[in-house]
């Protein structure tokens, strides 16, 4: 590592400790960033280059044209200033999530101000996929930050960055946020998991043949598109229907979590999966783990050191993922 | 078949554009815009790349409206080596002014086929505003102004429209901020414009503007004003500060042509280097008229003043010379406060002229034969009627006065008509007008008369300029146009000197400063509106626009184009400054400067703070609630609504609490009720000031 590079880092480092994690961060003067960004650079050129222009040619509207792209410049660089002080950023509290799997933060984004904002975008520190949002006045935004934890447990979120280059692009006005909040992730289940294990009961067979599939959910009716839903919730008929007629939105799906009707036991042991590594035990019996809850099986689960009594329904799915999360 | 086809209503044409894709439509601005800010190149533009850019725009316009896949890069590249030849071609360099307004027109067109990303809006944009400069180049009134504003808020549009990403926002959003951001920049912008010192160029321009109109040339061949006589701009301007001459005494002096090659009438240019020789005594007599001019922008040095004028032409930081023609130049390079001669900016100065003078040798001099030279075998029936008039006892020994009147007689005679359309002269031009087809305007006359002159032994020469001036009631300013263009004659008569001869009056004696005026068809404007029946409403109400839309525009040209460093000094000894220097104006900006951005820090101080203080009234209601529960003992989380917090009082205190829980109950009827008026706001106010609390439970630490 070069000695520059490592500075930079020393450096990250120091201003990352410096942050003060806070799941609601209120943008002002302090937190807020501004420098001009290579086409602001570029602008001052122009700048320059006009009123030399002007100059040698004894240009008054020359002036005039330089003068007043001169003052839209600093306005600009106010209004991007103020596209982000004030805004309010709140963490909406995370929601378990398996390794590997697609999986968001969401953010929301609080105008207390009587204008709107726009071009407030949102990413990951360090990463350059901008999801970019309009806050309404005296509304809220909320985005669906992709983010895939890095590994399995009790993770912390990471830093995030809000940027806005509005209204010229001449300015990147930023602030970096680091959330107090962290995530559980669960193991990442085993793609192509071996059916479960036999239970041992003999309800299993009987169980299996009235599993419900998952296409039989049953859809509670229909409403509007909202951000976020999955593509298989839009009703795409309808939708076309309401485009056709000129309304224009996406209908979706509004779904019910399907009841439970069945019970059997089952255990997922450490000691049974078949395999030798960790990490593999651990995502053969997160997808088993699911896989019996999908099926709406009595399921217990034994770890090196904890078991958790069979049970079933979504509390106890989450108690048994949590505990592979944690192992 | 014609009653089938669809009546085209300006409502389907626009439902239409709403239901192009959102991409399209902000494409289709940026390369509407393009198109406003090009548009005024095209007339000044070679017919090639005039063409070549429309031909682009609409490729890029079709691609836009068919969803199709831009041009591959080998064709970008192709295009811009088109583009790069074609300039090389036209104007043997790529880095002229000429050559680079075409280049930047060209390379405008050209990057919106490469408009993929919405940042490539910033490309875009930035040549946008060189275009618009290049235009000022060659015009900057009030209408190219007024264009380019508009010019310059679409592109700030296109620039806002290209940040607002990911998100389907109106381009009117993007239009209010760009209004916003030059409504806000605006006084910085005047503050700029007014303090920011006015340095001369910084380097050489090199050539002169290229096309700053030139009203007079300098020479003069048969024909070469018939445009002129057409064009109906402005060359001047002039605002006497002493009482008027009447117009037809006003002869605006240009350049003196003297050496005739029998087509071509050039100034001599041997009389320089022989004027120790000749010392050109001018005499004036009477009182001067003392007046200001303010000239148009031409690519001649000359500073046409009245006849004649005396003293150099006053303008700060002007240098000017005279010709021993009596003709006033700017010496090359004069620092002009705004726009040097051969610039594009107009030129202002103060001068003092006499109408009554005399001017030229009184006595022969050797230098006089030049001015009786014609070339050989030219225009020979003239020269035949010239030694006819000679042999005629009468003229025998008469002087060049009386020559002149016998002249003069024949051209007022009624043969000789006056027109603006007199047709291709032959090679004898002066035969042909005196003998063939005896019309002409004022430059075949005068070069007839002169001739003849010469032809008959009298010393004579041409004098361009422009005559006669109109009155601008509205702004009392005279005006000058190019079509006041005129060629007249001076003849040499001896123990005179120069005299002036007018030989168009003789032929139309309305011609020469008549206040009815030539009718002239009118620059484009005029036909354009006379077509579209405009023309109608009568020549008075006609004139009276034209002079209310000149007086404007003359105003402009001395508040906004003429503001210069006379204009700044002025202002600094206005603001009590003694003797303003180049330094003062620097640190009068620089304190203006700090003032606004001061002023603009502590307005966007309070701005930023005000939020919490203008928080709805029920916010403030609700802070003073919890100000007071915790003074009494009883801190409740903010979340709480007015009926939870009575319920927690009543919990805690009991009975006591009963009138707060009573006001928090009508308070939370007020404010999620179905009405929730100013009035009952205002009821639910004073009875908090009256409020009945309960006591703080710990004892001993009761409040009043």
């Amino acid at each position: 590592m070069n000695p520059l590079r490592r500075a930079r880092t020393r450096f990250q480092q120091w201003w990352q400790a410096r942050l003060r994690p806070n799941d609601c961060q209120t943008l002002t003067q302090r937190n807020v960033y501004i420098v001009p960004t290579a086409p602001g650079l570029l602008l001052a050129a122009t700048l320059l280059v006009l009123l030399v222009a002007s100059i040698n040619f004894q240009l008054n509207l020359g002036y005039a044209l330089t003068f007043l792209l001169g003052g839209c410049s600093l306005v600009g660089m106010h209004l991007g200033h103020a596209t982000l002080r004030g805004l309010d950023l709140q963490l909406l509290a995370p929601q378990p999530q398996f390794l590997d799997a697609s999986a968001s933060l969401n953010v929301q984004l609080r105008n207390p101000g009587q204008a709107s904002r726009y071009g407030v975008g949102l990413a990951v520190f360090g990463s350059n996929d901008w999801l970019w949002s309009e806050v309404p006045a005296q509304g809220s935004y909320t985005l669906q930050l992709p983010w895939q934890a890095p590994r399995r447990g009790i993770v912390a979120l990471p830093l995030l960055t809000v940027e806005s280059r509005f209204p010229m692009g001449a300015f990147r006005v930023w602030t970096v946020w680091q959330p107090a909040s962290s995530v559980l992730v669960y193991p990442r289940p085993e793609a192509g998991a071996p059916t479960l294990p036999a239970a041992g009961s003999a309800a299993r067979a009987g169980v299996a043949a009235r599993a419900p599939n998952r296409s039989d959910v049953e859809w509670d009716g229909l409403r509007p598109y909202r951000r976020g839903d999955a593509l298989k919730h839009i009703a795409w008929k309808p939708s076309a229907k309401a485009m056709a007629s000129g309304a224009g939105a996406l209908v979706s799906r509004d779904t019910q979590a399907p009841q439970t009707t069945q019970t059997a036991d089952l255990w997922l042991d450490y000691g049974a999966t078949g395999l030798s590594d960790k990490e593999a035990r651990l995502s053969r019996l997160c997808a088993w783990a699911k896989s019996a809850d999908q099926q709406e099986l009595r399921y217990g689960l034994r770890l090196p050191g904890v078991q958790i009594a069979p049970a079933s329904g979504a509390a106890h799915l989450h108690h048994c993922l949590e505990a592979l999360a944690l192992c | 078949m014609l009653s089938t086809t669809r009546p085209s209503h300006p409502a389907r044409a626009l439902a239409r554009l709403h239901a192009l894709p959102q991409q399209t439509r902000e494409t289709l601005f940026v390369l509407l815009v393009v198109a406003w800010v090009l548009l005024p190149h095209l007339a000044q533009l070679p017919v090639w790349a005039s063409a070549l850019v429309g031909l682009m725009l609409l490729w890029r316009a079709q691609l836009a409206l068919a969803g199709a896949a831009l041009p591959a890069r080998w064709t970008l590249a192709a295009l811009l080596g088109l583009a790069v030849a074609g300039t090389l071609f036209t104007h043997h360099s790529l880095v002229g002014m000429e050559a680079g307004i075409t280049l930047v027109a060209l390379l405008l067109a050209l990057k919106t086929l490469e408009m993929r990303a919405r940042r490539d809006a910033f490309v875009v944009f930035f040549l946008g505003f060189f275009a618009v400069l290049t235009q000022f180049l060659s015009s900057q009134s009030l209408g190219t102004a007024a264009y380019m504003l508009v010019a310059m808020l679409g592109l700030l549009t296109a620039l806002v429209n290209a940040h607002l990403p990911g998100s389907a926002t109106p381009l009117r959003v993007a239009a209010r901020t760009a209004a916003r951001m030059a409504a806000l920049g605006l006084p910085l912008m005047v503050l700029l414009f007014v303090l920011f010192p006015r340095v001369a160029p910084l380097w050489g321009v090199g050539e002169a503007a290229p096309r700053a109109r030139s009203g007079l040339s300098a020479t003069m061949s048969v024909g070469s004003m018939a445009e002129l006589a057409l064009d109906d701009s402005v060359a001047l301007r002039l605002r006497f500060e002493t009482p008027p001459a009447p117009g037809s005494a006003l002869y605006f002096r240009g350049p003196v042509l003297s050496r005739f090659d029998g087509r071509q009438w050039l100034p001599l240019d041997e009389v320089p280097a022989r004027t120790s020789h000749a010392p050109e005594v001018l005499q004036t007599q009477g009182a001067p008229l003392r007046y200001e001019i303010t000239l148009e922008p031409t690519t001649q040095p000359w500073l046409l003043v009245l006849d004649a004028t005396p003293e150099a032409p006053q303008a700060p930081g002007l240098r000017a010379r005279a010709t021993p023609d009596l003709q006033w130049l700017a010496d090359p390079g004069t620092p002009g406060t705004s726009g040097t001669p051969g610039g594009a900016g107009l030129q202002r100065y103060q001068a003092q002229s006499f109408l009554q003078f005399q001017y030229g040798p009184r006595q022969w001099h050797p230098d006089l034969p030049a001015y009786t030279a014609l070339p050989p075998g030219g225009n020979p029936r003239t020269l035949a009627w010239a030694a006819q008039l000679r042999a005629t006892p009468a003229l025998a020994s008469a002087d060049a006065r009386t020559l002149s009147a016998a002249v003069l007689q024949r051209l007022g005679s009624g043969d000789y008509g006056y027109t603006l359309s007199p047709g291709i002269y032959g090679e004898h031009t002066a035969d042909e007008f005196w003998f063939g087809r005896k019309v002409g305007f004022c430059e075949h006359i005068a070069s007839a008369y002169v001739v003849v002159m010469r032809a008959l032994g009298v010393p004579a020469r041409l004098v361009t300029g422009y005559q006669g001036a109109q009155r601008n009631a509205i702004d009392g300013y005279w005006t000058v146009r190019q079509s006041d263009a005129h060629a007249w004659a001076e003849i040499w008569q001896e123990g005179q000197g120069w005299m002036r001869v007018d030989p168009t009056a003789a032929v139309s004696p309305w011609r020469p400063g008549a206040d009815t005026r030539l009718a002239v068809p009118g620059g484009p404007m005029a036909q354009l509106l006379g077509r579209v029946g405009l023309g109608r409403v009568g020549p008075g109400a006609w004139s009276t626009a034209r002079a209310a839309w000149e007086a404007v525009n003359n105003q402009w040209n001395q508040s906004v184009l003429n503001f210069g460093q006379g204009a700044q000094v002025a202002l600094l000894k206005r603001m009590g400054i003694e003797a303003p220097s180049r330094e003062d104006l620097v640190s009068v900006l620089a304190y203006a400067l700090a003032a606004v951005l001061a002023v603009g820090g502590a307005l966007g101080a309070l701005w930023a703070a005000w939020p919490a203080r203008r928080a709805n009234p029920s916010q403030v209601v609700l802070r003073q609630l919890h100000r007071r529960l915790r003074a009494i003992g009883l801190p409740l989380p903010a979340h709480l609504s007015p009926r939870q917090i009575a319920q927690r009082l009543e919990q805690h205190f009991g009975a006591a609490a009963t009138p707060v829980c009573h006001w928090l109950l009508q308070f939370e009827h007020w404010r999620y009720g179905p009405r929730s008026d100013a009035a009952a706001l205002r009821l639910l106010q004073t009875q908090w000031k009256t409020l009945v609390w309960p006591q703080r439970h710990a004892p001993g630490k009761a409040r009043p």
